[in-house]
């Protein structure tokens, strides 16, 4: 069982190296880590299931064994649990077949029993223990057939307790969210922990001992946690899985776009995963800095609202009509008005909001740009979310955006024209919202019918999230890249920074046009661009507050 | 590398050319002849009213296999339609109503315009599910759209139409070992 100080010591790039043997060579490694993690910087994978970085070390499994030296010569040791000692001398499978043997018997233990469900399982292929039997296992059975392996779908194993919780059995229903199979449950209590120590709710436990044992909630109680989702990933094989894309979709079958989660400042690094122009789940993306390894249940569910009530086309005093005619109409209206507000918006990227600048810039003193969100901020709940669903806040602070919202209410009257991007203020608070009504012409860009796009007497549509190139600046003055997944419900609609720029004749081609401006406009970007910016994004020197 | 192909010695008569051709000809007079005396004879098919015999192996239209019970076999695991190489299968999964079974398709659609009979489905198929089998090699229908078979299509077949000795069909719902597959199959028996 694992203890929640024994997080593991993960290398850094500056870490002071330490010279040991492996395999009979001389390597340099970090020093103070383990030694999975030191194999690893030299390019030794090591098979393991119950390790993970963001977890404290449990060194359950068995699986990641290698040789060290000791006071009796040289013997199998865990490398998850094994620091690095200067001067040690360490065997891989590559040189021991001591290492081969004890990784392939611990191998065909855990397969024991374990079902042949492949074919019909969430994880496979992206299973733990597929991989590791491909790496170190490839065993023939020696289980007697006329035994047979021990089924737990059985109507035997199935038990309930004495408050009538399921406690057994290929289909439990942990909670509102996860389901749980105990037949491919390998018992590494990855999930244990991260309810323990990440979550901090200790929700599962392990139940029973040896090979009886399984993993359970309190009697009575659910699996309910804002981050229960987590355990969904961490578990190396199909025995947890998320109600929400349980059997939806193979998962070779998807491809990745790697961008940030865009409803919460800390701006969670996220996988968007697709196939055939859908996006099918949100995975986490580690960044050691930012979420680790885990994202909220209510960030992973957000490509649901990719598909939902999207505004694909424009709509003008209620009736629809094409988008390139909406584009049209509204910079007639733009250019016809008297005074212009424009009001930008956190939940839009660098790019889209500096469009909206530079489309005040040319409007001269007839515009006007507001910005600031009436969504009340929260506390930051120490794993992956700031409480903040303004996830762009920042960066509209440092291009000089102010929070003026309020402004704009006193000061509606002044204006015959309002240009909301991408910030539903209707839903946000009504009450506030209805005295921009005064406004005779309101148009919204927003990627959904909200309540601001049906408030508005000409809606655009425009790109989600998920679809759009460009940038952010999170709550600790990291900017973060976002990536386009190509899963827009049609292929005319266009980012917001396109669609402004259309409006104001900027002649922008591309979001680096866009970056450009923000660039001029922020000094900590120059010298940046979407490729130094990279997959794990940057620190601006001197902007976080 | 390159190989010399030595061509054929040919004699004076071939060489000559119309001797060859006239050869040729009696053949072709021959049978036309035969057709005028005793059409009976001749070595051709009154295709389509009389239709060839086609070989089970042959890889024809798709049909999914039943269980006793009737439902399909298939376990929606996506392996056809991951190995079809003109990817014309669309599975949607859904949890199965039998508790012994984990998921069943929802949806479960051929394009067959779009197929080209290579046969890996079948071949991917870890439960025998999905067979090629039916002979049915003539597909006609007026719209795009008919050339989809459905799930219902897939599975509306007829044991006799398959011999006795294909018992995973007679085990079907209507097929000689139907009664008996389906007591055993009550009985928790999955085979
Ligand atoms: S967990 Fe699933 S994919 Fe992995 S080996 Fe078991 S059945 Fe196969
Ligand atoms: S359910 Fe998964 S994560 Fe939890 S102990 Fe079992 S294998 Fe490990
Ligand atoms: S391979 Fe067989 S069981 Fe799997 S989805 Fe296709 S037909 Fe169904
Ligand atoms: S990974 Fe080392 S014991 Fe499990």
């Amino acid at each position: 069982m694992s203890n929640s100080y024994n997080k593991p010591v993960l290398p850094k790039a500056d870490s002071k190296k330490v010279s040991i043997v492996v395999d009979g060579a001389d390597v340099e490694v970090p020093e103070g880590t383990n030694l999975v993690e030191a194999l690893k910087t030299i390019g030794i994978d090591t098979p393991h299931f119950c390790y993970h970085q963001d977890l404290p070390v449990a060194g359950n499994c068995r699986q990641c064994m290698v040789e060290t030296d000791g006071p009796r010569g040289m013997g199998l040791a865990i490398a998850c649990y094994t620091p690095v000692r200067p001067g040690m001398k360490v065997a891989t499978d590559r040189s021991s077949e001591k290492v081969k043997t004890a990784r392939k018997a611990v191998m065909e233990f855990l397969l024991a029993n374990h079902p042949l469900d492949c074919p019909i399982c969430d994880k496979a292929g992206e299973c733990t223990l597929q991989d590791n039997y491909m790496s170190s296992g490839k065993h023939e059975s020696r289980m007697r057939e006329e035994i047979g392996k021990q089924y737990k779908g059985a109507p035997e194993h199935r038990h309930l307790d004495a408050k009538g919780q399921d406690r057994g059995g290929k289909h439990i229903d942990l909670g509102p969210t996860v389901i749980l199979d105990q037949e491919r449950c390998i018992l590494c209590d990855r999930c244990t922990r991260f309810m323990r120590d990440v979550a901090g709710d200790e929700q599962l436990y392990i139940a029973a001992r040896g090979d009886h044992a399984f993993i359970t909630t309190f009697p009575g109680q659910p699996l309910q946690h804002d981050y229960d989702l987590n355990v969904t990933d961490i578990c190396p094989v199909g025995a947890l899985t998320g109600k929400h894309f349980r059997f939806q979709q193979r998962v070779w079958l998807l491809s990745k776009t790697e961008t940030i989660a865009p409803d919460d400042s800390l701006g969670a690094n996220i996988t968007v995963e697709h196939h055939d122009g859908h996006v099918w789940r949100i995975m986490p993306r580690r960044h050691p800095d930012v979420n680790k390894s885990w994202i909220s249940n209510a960030t992973r569910l957000l490509y649901q609202t990719l598909s939902e009530n999207r505004l694909t086309g424009g709509s003008f005093r209620g009736a629809d009509v094409p988008l390139a005619d909406a584009v049209e109409r509204a910079r007639e209206l733009v250019h016809g008005a008297r005074k212009v507000a424009l009001v930008a918006s956190g939940h839009l990227t660098l790019e889209d909001n500096a469009a909206l600048l530079a489309l005040a810039e040319s409007l001269g003193s007839r515009a006007e740009v507001f910005g600031g969100s009436w969504l009340a901020v929260g506390a930051p709940d120490g794993i992956a979310r700031s409480g903040d669903p303004v996830a762009n806040r920042l960066g509209c602070t440092l291009l000089g955006i102010s929070d003026n919202l309020s402004d704009l209410v006193r000061r509606a009257k002044e204006f015959d024209c309002l240009v909301v991007a991408g910030h539903d203020l209707w839903a946000a608070d009504a009450e506030r919202a209805k005295s921009l009504s005064v406004i005779p012409e309101r148009i919204a860009l927003s990627a959904w019918h909200d309540a601001t796009a049906q408030a508005s007497t000409l809606a655009v549509g425009i790109r989600a999230w998920a679809e759009v190139r460009g940038s952010m600046i999170n709550v600790q003055g990291r900017i973060q890249r976002l990536q386009a997944a190509p899963t827009a419900p049609t292929p005319d609609l266009e980012p917001a920074w396109q669609v402004i720029s259309r409006l104001g004749h900027l002649g922008w081609t591309s979001e680096v046009d866009a970056f450009r401006f923000a660039q001029g406009r922020i000094p900590a970007l120059s010298g940046l661009n979407y490729r130094t910016i990279g997959s794990q994004g940057r620190i601006l020197e001197g902007v976080a507050p | 590398m390159a190989r010399v192909v030595p061509r054929p010695e040919m004699t004076l008569a071939e060489k000559a050319y119309i001797p060859e051709i006239l050869r040729g000809m009696r053949v072709t007079w021959s049978h036309f002849l035969k057709g005028f005396n005793e059409p009976e004879t001749l070595p051709v098919q009154s295709y389509p009213e009389v239709q060839w015999e086609i070989d089970r192996n042959y890889r024809a239209k798709h049909r999914l296999m039943k269980r006793p019970d009737g439902e399909p076999r298939c376990v929606a695991c996506f392996m056809c339609s991951t190995a079809c190489p003109a990817r014309c299968i669309h599975i949607e999964a859904t949890e199965s109503d039998d508790p012994r079974i984990e998921k069943k398709p929802a949806k479960f659609d051929i394009d067959l315009l779009v197929c080209v009979f290579c046969g890996l489905c079948a071949e991917a198929c870890p439960v025998d599910a999905i067979r090629m089998d039916t002979k049915v090699i003539a597909l006609a229908a007026d719209t795009r759209g008919k050339f989809v078979a459905t799930k219902e299509q897939l599975l509306d077949w007829n044991p006799a139409d398959y011999p006795a000795s294909d018992t995973q069909s007679q085990k079907a719902p209507g097929g000689l070992l139907n009664a008996e597959a389906r007591a055993r199959w009550a009985q928790g028996d999955a085979t």
